[in-house]
């Protein structure tokens, strides 16, 4: 009973704080910066306590694995969108440091973001980004992923675009959030097929697997389609190869949004839904190999591109990259708690530098007086590389490797030119219907 | 059959269009039909509320308070875009005899939803394609839109009141296929939709939503000729439906003005209801008529608010970002949520109706079901798109007011319907559901058994 209002304190807190912080906004209730911080704050101080006390009683649990139904959202027929939620070592594990993050991020910004316009915009987001990512790592089943995936995506791309009013944040944030909605079709998808086939989506516990997990269908092609798509959606979150160019872009935000979207946590939800799917990525050998070769694939090419980056945020966008690169080989080589402690203790220390950034001046200055100078970093990787190859590479480097150009003509760029023909073709049709002589059709359609 | 809770709100807003069609001040008008609709919203609830009370036994009465089973949410949401159509017009766009169209329109598509007979169904049919007409003929034939109309309009009048009489008739085949082929028409599904893109361009944003938003079309389909389609009839229209959704997805995409954009959501959502209520699953059965209601509340609003800031700002596009939402916040915030609600985003009622489309389809069209996941992507990467450019990317500003009162108050009722929709689903999904699972569409007695392509699977294994 303990543990069951623990997960609903967890999970209900944030929303509660969005009704509280929206509503009055919407009806004209101007709140101070301090009441919308104390508001934001003591949310998520209560909800980090209830977290704590939620990993307590998973440690001293003997089961490890509390669901709580709290029934049905909505159903029909046969079909259940069922209120699941799950407490045990990763999702406890996760919930508390999210809580302790946005807690953090939350007093961090009160100073840092002091008497600018978008105050309250930043709180509000920052509250509901909290809701969206402790609903998915509390959810119970695919679903309920599905709805506070959605959210997290929703949020990150609003705070990219926070400084509005130039044209560069708000092009990355819409680029940003289309790579998000072109690879949520995955995680859908993957629900809906998984609910056509095993009949729910609701996570199941295996005896030789720490925590529990999505079953896997009876058919191994099932089972491979959907480890696929949810590697394609988290591939999308985690800025992975070939769709990561989003993210040094996205260190256009404001930067505590920066350092807990793209350097603690939202980043790392790719990873999480990996975790949850590992009964499935074991059971498909071309899954377990498609995870660790896409995940080889970013660190490199992360590691080899973040070394050409001259302002901090890309290379710290770069270096999550790489290492949330290495967390899913190490997630498709079958091992789950080191990916584990690899998340937690990767997101604290990106995080950190993240914040740090603005005074990096400041602390170079500082390492340079203290050790006589800054050690150059990466050195005894470079002897390896042949002189030769060295040029290329760097090309390689200065060009994010060519995937955004791949992505933007001939991808995207492919895609959209088909249906502007196709809508050139409809307005042709248009044309012709409305004109009656020719004299009228010379007015033309100027749209 | 007679639902005398939708015709009273009919006849309220005809008295409505009466009187706004006499008057001269712009913005008296406005008021004056913002009122009554307000009115009209409230006798709607009342009658939704006596409906959900009232004894079932009672349905062999031919008088109903409002319309039974899977209609019953029909008239209120139907209200609920007439206010919202009339309270966010612009006086510059919407001078008084517009305005009185504009209510003409719904009261039409309420009388509508109140009755059976197939006699009054088509001359209903036809007089909501005249009034939309005359309106664009009024403004001196817009560039060809009015022809445009016509030249698909006229065609789907007459094959609806052919199909009417053949379904009279006793020729079922021969009267399915003309109505059809009308409703197709007249909801703009693909390829029968170039008069549409236009018609948004060009007509008053009040005019579109009256029109576009009452979904006559999909009530005709569901209402007369559920009962006449063969299964594999049945499968074409849902082939149809998922590739109008997606094309039109698409299409919204590459689209450079807003009123286009809009007008390729409208058509994709349209595809996406007409998708749903092909299914034989309940669950996706409901979710298309739950698609349907949040279409007509959803796309009323967001239209609306598209309507509002083009009326502040002017001509609008969405090749770059080029505007703020410092001095609009509200208009802004209206903008996005319910462009989302559109799309289906969570803590809205778009992602239930959505889920279930998508979750109950997919056992009886596996790849058009997925493809409609595809649909939905697209679609609300159209509403982000169109929301950063018209709302960030310049610091410049014309000094634009944000939302008035009268705007606030009808976007807050649309947004709230949503949002506690989305929030508490269970309300409006039993309706649904408990319509979709026992009682028929037209609510007659004797046919309160789903048609058997819409009965579910275990029932129909129960028979």
């Amino acid at each position: 009973m303990f543990q069951a209002t623990m997960l609903v304190l967890v999970i209900g807190l944030p929303f509660c704080a969005v009704f509280f912080l929206g509503v009055p906004a919407w009806f004209g209730v101007k709140m101070s910066e301090e009441t919308v911080a104390r508001i934001v704050g003591g949310t998520f101080i209560l909800v980090t306590l209830a977290a704590l006390a939620l990993t307590g009683c998973v440690i001293v649990d003997e089961h490890h694995a509390k669901d709580i139904d709290l029934g049905s959202f909505y159903s029909v027929g046969e079909y259940s969108f069922k209120l699941t939620l799950v407490g045990d070592g990763l999702s406890a594990t996760f919930a508390a440091f999210s809580a302790i993050l946005v807690g953090v991020i939350g007093v961090f910004s009160r100073r840092y973001l002091h008497r600018e316009p978008g105050f309250f915009r930043f709180y509000f987001l920052l509250t509901l980004f909290g809701a969206g990512v402790l609903t998915v790592v509390l959810a119970g089943n695919l679903d309920l992923v599905f709805f506070g995936w959605e959210l997290v995506g929703v949020t990150s791309a609003l705070l990219i675009a926070f400084f509005h009013e130039r044209k560069k944040p708000v092009e990355h944030a819409l680029r940003a959030f289309l790579t998000y909605r072109i690879c949520d079709v995955g995680l859908l998808g993957a629900a809906v097929w998984l609910h056509h086939k095993a009949a729910a989506t609701a996570m199941v516990a295996s005896p030789d697997a720490p925590w529990i997990g999505f079953a896997a269908p009876s058919s191994e092609r099932d089972t491979l389609l959907i480890a696929l798509l949810l590697l394609w959606a988290s591939m999308g979150k985690a800025a992975q190869m070939p769709l990561g160019g989003w993210l040094p872009r996205a260190m256009e935000g404001p930067t505590p949004s920066s350092a807990i979207f793209y350097g603690a946590i939202s980043i790392h939800l790719g990873p999480y839904l990996l975790l949850r799917a590992g009964p499935l990525i074991e059971s498909s050998a071309v899954a377990s190999a498609a995870v660790v070769g896409v995940g080889a694939l970013t660190a490199i090419h992360a590691a080899l591109v973040g070394r050409v980056q001259t302002d901090i945020k890309s290379s710290l966008a770069y270096a999550s990259m790489a290492q949330v690169g290495l967390i899913f080989v190490e997630i498709g080589l079958g091992w789950r708690l080191i990916p584990l402690i690899h998340i937690v203790g990767h997101a604290a220390v990106r995080s950190h530098q993240l914040l740090r950034s603005p005074s990096l001046l400041h602390d170079h200055h500082q390492l340079e007086q203290a050790m006589g100078g800054v050690p150059r970093l990466g050195g005894h990787l470079q002897r390896w590389i042949p002189l030769s190859s060295r040029a290329r590479l760097y090309r390689y480097a200065l060009e994010r490797g060519g995937f955004d150009a791949i992505l933007r003509e001939h991808i995207v760029g492919g895609f959209l030119s088909v249906f502007t023909k196709l809508d050139n073709v409809e307005r042709r049709v248009a044309r012709a219907l409305r004109s009656v002589s020719p004299r009228s059709n010379t007015k033309g359609d100027h749209s | 059959m007679i639902a005398i809770g939708p015709v009273s709100c009919a006849v309220l807003l005809l008295i409505a269009a009466g009187w706004t069609w006499r008057m001269t001040d712009c913005q008296s008008a406005r008021r004056t039909a913002t009122a009554f609709a307000s009115l009209a919203v409230a006798i709607a609830v009342v009658c939704l509320v006596a409906q959900s009370m009232q004894e079932p036994g009672l349905g062999a009465s031919t008088l109903r308070i409002a319309p039974e089973g899977l209609l019953g949410l029909a008239p209120l949401v139907t209200c609920i875009a007439g206010l919202t159509a009339v309270a966010l017009a612009s006086v510059a766009d919407h001078p008084p005899r517009t305005l009185s169209r504009i209510l003409l329109l719904f009261a039409v598509a309420l009388l509508f939803l109140s009755f059976d007979n197939l006699v009054v169904l088509f001359l209903l049919w036809s007089l909501s394609a005249g009034i939309a007409y005359t309106e664009l003929k009024s403004r001196g034939d817009l560039n060809g839109c009015a022809r445009l109309f016509a030249r698909y309009h006229v065609p789907s009048v007459l094959l609806f009141g052919f199909g009417a009489l053949a379904l009279a008739l006793g020729w079922p085949g021969l009267g399915v296929v003309s109505m059809l082929l009308a409703i197709g028409v007249r909801e703009a599904v693909l390829p029968a939709h170039s008069w549409f893109p236009r018609f948004v361009e060009q007509a008053p944003m009040g005019i579109v939503v009256a029109f576009s938003a009452t979904q006559l079309g999909v009530y005709a389909k569901t209402r007369l000729l559920a009962e006449n389609l063969s299964a594999g009839a049945g499968q074409s229209l849902a082939a149809i439906g998922a590739a109008t959704a997606v094309t039109a997805a698409a299409l919204g995409l590459v689209q450079v003005k807003p009123r286009r954009a809009l007008a390729y959501l409208v058509i994709s959502q349209t595809g996406l209801v007409a998708f749903g209520l092909e299914n034989r699953s309940v669950v996706a059965f409901s979710g298309g008529l739950l698609v349907l209601s949040v279409l007509a509340l959803a796309v009323s609003g967001f239209a609306m608010t598209l309507s509002a800031l083009l009326a502040r700002r002017g001509d609008l596009t969405l090749e770059t970002p080029g505007g703020t939402f410092a001095r609009t916040p509200r208009l802004a915030v209206a903008f996005l949520l319910l462009g989302f609600s559109t799309v289906g985003f969570p803590l809205t009622l778009g992602f239930v109706a959505e889920d279930l489309l998508v979750q109950g389809s997919v056992a009886e069209f596996p790849l058009l079901g997925l493809s409609l996941i595809v649909a939905t992507a697209l679609n609300g990467m159209t509403v982000m798109r169109a929301f950063f450019t018209l709302f960030s990317g310049s610091d410049q500003h014309e000094g634009e007011m944000d939302l008035v009162p009268r705007e606030k108050a009808a976007l807050s009722l649309v947004m709230a319907t949503l949002l506690l929709g989305g929030i508490f689903p269970r309300l409006v999904v039993g309706l649904q559901a408990r319509s979709a699972e026992g009682r028929s569409i037209t609510s007659q007695p004797a046919q309160y058994e789903l048609p058997e392509r819409f009965a579910p699977p275990t029932q129909k294994k129960a028979h």
